[in-house]
This record gives structure tokens, sequence and C-alpha cells, in this order.
């Protein structure tokens, strides 16, 4: 049995599929672990993403498409929904389980040997510290591997990285605990993106409507960690939401799952090891959206992954350009993304209703960001300072 | 002691926020290393369905 490999990473989500299929385009041999019994599945995501950012990396296939929207609505507290005007953005929202289950298979097409029910356990250390390997899991048997470098692609739960001393843990302040049903019969007035901002709804966070094909929808809701208890959590939440508006919504997917709305980790390698996406904190912490930042970090440090494994040296400069190209992409913005949230949710639900109804007073063809930033401001004239504090660093 | 109940949806939420690391994730199950854990309650608060209870 083969228990050697170029580079091992584990985890087969986005990031980890991405930094596989770069890896073994540039000709080297690569192992992907993952927990799961099926490649995409469960799907614990509101599969959104922007049309112009998603195409930076790659061609959307039809298959992936659930469904092609240009549309925004806000629906503030009282329920009085603000429509944005048209264009304003574009997006899709996909069909995850479909899109990683291709890519897994262009990722074996290319050469990646992909296992199924493979729970990495544990890395294997080199007396100087630096991974040799990883022990894993497969039906009830242990099995060790070997790689020159090891890329953790490991998701929210980020729990490889911390056996190479990089500090993962999160504050429950900085994630958004979230449930998620997929319904059907769902007759929305308008394919468009709805979000619901409000204490009411969701304190620090926010509910999702992303309609599919076929009258489903998305139904999501995620709220700040700080204010999820025991007896008052994410699911007490989408009950309380579910009634209020989707009292008889058909449900045939309910998942889980947790949101980094943080800074990104600073530090993604240490000796010959690398993190990518959401193991790396790299979801924008205002929209919690990481699909394509997960993609992003994949590609990049698969390549760098390739370029590097047989040098040491060049690995470590390789590594070190990793870092900074993550920082200067995402790395920057999401430290300005994450002061604005903090202002945004400072704001009770009077304030949103306020703004809501003045910008509703105007004409539809100026309904954009620009003017609904300027209501923000008109009523509370901190949210500009704030913002400008955000963007200057001050 | 920390206990995992029948409709965890094995999401990780918990595990990111454990300090000390006690939270593992297996093929099926979420399992505590009740040497480690310090009762801190933070992965009891943390999950979004309140699948972990604190017993006594
Ligand atoms: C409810 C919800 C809604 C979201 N909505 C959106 C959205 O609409 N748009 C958007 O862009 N983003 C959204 N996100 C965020 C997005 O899902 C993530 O940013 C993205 O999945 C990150 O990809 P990843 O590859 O880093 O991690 P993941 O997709 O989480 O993949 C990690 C994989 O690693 C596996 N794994 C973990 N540990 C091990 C181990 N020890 N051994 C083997 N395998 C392991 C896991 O099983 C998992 O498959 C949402 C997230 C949630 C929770
Ligand atoms: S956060 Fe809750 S549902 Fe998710 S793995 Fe932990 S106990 Fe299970
Ligand atoms: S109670 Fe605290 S220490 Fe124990 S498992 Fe939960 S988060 Fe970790």
């Amino acid at each position: 049995m083969k228990t050697t490999w170029d580079i091992i990473i584990i985890g087969g989500g986005p990031g980890g599929l991405f930094a596989a299929l770069e890896a073994a385009k540039a000709g080297k041999s690569v192992l992907l672990c993952e927990r799961k019994r099926e490649m995409g599945i469960p799907v614990r995501c509101g599969e959104a993403v922007g049309k112009e950012d998603f195409a930076n990396y790659l061609p959307m296939e039809p298959r992936w498409i659930g469904s092609e929207i240009n549309t925004f609505i806000i629906v503030p507290p009282n329920g009085k929904e603000i429509k944005l005007k048209k264009d304003l953005y574009s997006g899709y929202v996909i069909n995850r389980d479909l899109f990683e289950y291709d890519i897994a298979a262009r990722a074996a097409e290319a050469g990646v040997q992909i296992k199924m029910k493979a729970n990495v356990q544990e890395l294997i250390h080199s007396d100087d510290g630096s991974v040799s390997g990883v022990r894993v899991m497969e039906s009830g048997k242990m099995h060790e591997y070997y790689a020159k470098i090891v890329i953790a692609a490991d998701g929210v739960e980020s729990r490889i990285s911390r056996q190479m001393g990089i500090q993962t843990v999160l504050k429950p302040e900085n994630i958004e605990p979230c449930v998620q049903v997929t319904a059907s019969g769902i007759h929305l007035p308008e394919k468009a993106l709805y979000l619901y901002i409000g204490t009411c709804y969701a304190p620090g966070g926010y509910a999702w409507v992303f309609p599919k094909a076929n009258n489903c929808a998305n139904i999501g809701l995620g709220i700040n960690g700080k204010y999820s208890s025991n007896t008052n959590c994410a699911k007490d939440y989408m009950d309380r939401f579910l009634d209020r508006f989707f009292p008889d919504a058909s449900i045939q997917r309910y998942v889980t799952g947790g949101v980094p709305v943080t800074t990104n980790l600073k530090r993604l390698t240490q000796d010959n090891f690398m993190i990518v996406g959401d193991a790396g904190h790299m979801v924008n912490p205002l929209n919690g959206g990481g699909i394509t930042h997960a993609i992003y970090s994949g590609i990049i440090a698969g390549k760098a992954a390739a370029a590097s494994c047989d040098d040491p040296q060049k690995m470590k400069i390789c590594f070190s350009k990793y870092e900074k190209e993550i920082y200067r992409k995402f790395g920057k913005n999401h430290e300005h993304q994450s002061k604005i949230k903090e202002v945004v949710y400072q704001m009770n639900d009077d304030d949103y209703n306020r703004i809501g109804g003045e910008f509703l007073k105007l004409d539809d063809s100026k309904r954009n960001f620009l003017n609904l930033f300027k209501q923000v401001v008109k009523h509370k004239p901190e949210f500009l300072i704030n913002v400008v504090r955000a963007f200057s660093g001050i | 002691m920390i206990v995992p109940l029948d409709h965890c949806d094995h999401c990780g939420t918990c595990i990111s926020v454990c300090p000390v690391d006690a939270l593992m994730l297996t093929e099926n199950s979420l399992i505590v290393d009740h040497e480690l854990c310090t009762e801190c309650l933070l992965c009891v608060n943390i999950c979004p369905v309140a699948a972990l209870e604190s017993k006594k």
C-alpha cells in the first residue's frame, strides 16, 4: 500500500480540493483525506457567490448554478422590505454539492488520490518539530501516511493547525453559530438575495433567504457567538424566524455550522505546513462569505507547495510569499470589514427601522449602496467616523 | 462532565472555541476528552442547536 506522497491535504472542502488540484496539475503526487462519506455533502452553506468574484478563479458550469440573482432586498425588523436598485449585485446561488463533486473528479483526473471516511487524528512530527505525515483513522484502522508538505484545509474547526503551535481557537464573539434549512414551496415575490437585519432576527448577525431553482431556497441564520447560549441558541432564533415568515415551510435539508468572523490568521505556515480557507479564518467578517476565499487560498497554496516541496530553501520563500499574498488579497480588507461590522451591529432595531423608512422614501433609481450609506450616516453620524477610522486605521 | 447529545450535527463549531482542544470529531461522533476539559462551557453555549449538555 502506498504510504508516501509529495503533499498531503487534510479536508476536502473548496480549500482542500483546489489546493490538491493545483498541486497535482504541477506534477506532484497528492493525497487528500476527507472525514465525510460523500464529497460535497452535507452542504453547510448558503451557497451564494458573486459572479465576477467566482469568474476570477474558474468558469461557472451550468450544473453548478442553482439560480442567478441580480437583486438584493434588505428586511429591517419591521418587515418593510428595502429593495436595492437592480443590477447592483450579480451573483449565483450554486449547487455546492455538485460543484465539490465535480472539482473532486477533476482533481482525481489530475492524479490526486482521494480517501473518504479518512479522519486525520493527528500530525506526525519529525525531531525538528516539522511535520512528516498524518495519522488517519479509516474504518476503525489507524494508518500513517507521509509527505514533504502537509496542508490543513480542515475548515472552521481548525484543530490540526494547533498541533503546529498555531493559535486558531476562536473567541465566542469571533464566530457565528448558524442553522440553515433548504426548503421547498417557497414562493418569493422576487428572485433576490434577502437579508433580514435586526437583533429581533439574529443579534450580531443576520438571517438570509437565498432562492434556488423550483421554488426552493436556503433559509438560514447566524447570530454572534456572544449572544449564543444553551437556552437561546441559533436554532431558537431560527425557529422564531421560520414561524414568522415561513410557517408552512417544507424542509428537505437541515444543517448547522459555524462561520469565523474575524481577521485572517497572519501565520498561515510553519516549517513545511500550510493552512488554507476557513481553517485560516479567511471569511469576510461582514457578510460571512468564504467559498471563493477558500478557492483562492487553495490555488495559491497548492502552487506554492508544488513549486517548493523538493527544496527547503525555496519553501521558506514560497511560504512567505503565500502569507503575504493572502494578506494583500483578503487580510487588509477583512480588518476594515471587521471594524465596520462592529459599528453595524451596535445599532438597535429602531435605528434599522428608521434608516429603512428614510431609504424607502427615495426614488427607485436612487436606491443604491451609496444612498443607503448616506441614510445610515444621517441617523448615526458616528457611523461615518467609525468607517473613516476603520479605513484609515486611527 | 460535558456530554454530546443525540441531535449533534457534527459541524465542528464547538471545536473552534475549545481553548484546551478537548473536543474531536470522528467519522460519526463528537468525543470529549474529559481529562483535558476544564468545563468552561464555551462549547455548550456556542453550539447552534444546543447539542452539548453539562452533567453533574
Ligand atoms: C451556514 C453557513 C452558510 C454559509 N453561507 C455562505 C455563502 O452563502 N457564501 C459563501 O461564500 N460562504 C458561505 N459560508 C462559508 C463557507 O461555507 C466556507 O467559507 C467554506 O466552506 C470554506 O471552505 P474550506 O474548504 O475552507 O472549509 P470546509 O468547506 O469547511 O471544508 C473542510 C473539510 O475538512 C473536513 N475535515 C475537517 N477536519 C478533518 C480531519 N481531521 N480529517 C479529515 N477531514 C477533515 C471536513 O469534513 C470538511 O469537509 C457559509 C458557512 C456556513 C456555516
Ligand atoms: S457545535 Fe453542536 S452540533 Fe456542532 S459538532 Fe459541536 S455539539 Fe455537535
Ligand atoms: S467545556 Fe470548555 S474545555 Fe470542556 S470541551 Fe467545552 S470548550 Fe472545551
